[in-house]
């Protein structure tokens, strides 16, 4: 049986590159349904004339205290999708470059920075939907998250993948200088 | 870099052009006008030997170091 190759046209690198291109399309689209539903959140809670306007979802809410709460969420998840969406946009251009058999595109470096800070970003999320949640209503307050040494560990692991794409791409330029 | 590579006044010198450097040594004319505007980061072996082999010279005369 073949081994797949890694890089290159027509190889893993290929695959998942057509693959994060539908997750891609498929965030964005969740995002604009998330955007519009906080736009019309916002628009609903303050205008009771609206259709679903008269929300009742946690016991002993008034409507815009329920509003209060899903738009919190709401813009919690566009929050996490944008977050998710822009890792997945950084690992597409840096798996198009994988693809293209060029692994050590200057680029990278940065869409691996890119990908660190927004996984660091999804973890603060978390923390802060924790923290601010203290503000809501004691029915409708969020779980207290657990402190993911996994998820931690993974972003120092793509920090050092950066550093080690930067010093790749220092020694390509290198050997494209060397006569 | 303080290393400096005399590959213009060798060719002027052997009344040689780039191109028929190039065609002596194998190596591409667009490599060698980087090594003559002194862009090259590394020198391999082989090209010195092909390029002292076709100027007639010393590796002393195409390379000096000035502090």
């Amino acid at each position: 049986m073949p081994i797949m190759r890694t890089l290159g046209p027509g190889s893993l690198s290929s695959f998942m590159k057509a693959v994060l291109d539908v997750v891609w399309g498929l965030l964005l689209v969740v995002l604009a349904i998330l955007g519009a539903s906080l736009l019309y959140g916002v628009l609903a809670a303050f205008n009771p004339a609206m259709p679903f306007a008269r929300l009742v979802l946690f016991e002993g809410l008034d409507p815009l205290q329920a509003w209060a709460v899903v738009l919190a969420r709401l813009g919690t998840a566009v929050l996490f999708v944008g977050g998710v969406l822009t890792i997945v946009s950084s690992l597409r251009k840096l798996f198009a470059t994988l693809k293209a058999g060029d692994p050590f595109h200057p680029d990278n470096v940065t869409r691996l920075r890119v990908v660190a800070v927004g996984l660091a970003w999804l973890e603060l999320v978390r923390y802060a939907v924790w923290t601010l949640g203290a503000l809501l209503p004691p029915q409708a307050a969020p779980d207290r998250p657990n402190l993911s040494l996994t998820a931690w560990f993974s972003i120092l692991v793509v920090v050092v993948l950066a550093e080690v794409f930067r010093e790749g791409a220092r020694l390509r330029r290198e050997s494209e200088l060397t006569i | 870099m303080p290393v400096r590579l005399h590959l213009d006044r060798l060719l002027v010198q052997r009344r040689m052009s780039l191109a028929e450097l190039a065609d002596r040594t194998g190596v591409s004319a667009a490599n060698l006008a980087i090594l003559k505007a002194g862009d090259a980061r590394a020198l391999r072996f082989s090209t010195l030997d092909a390029l002292c082999r076709e100027l007639a010279c010393q590796p002393a005369d195409l390379l000096t170091w000035e502090p």
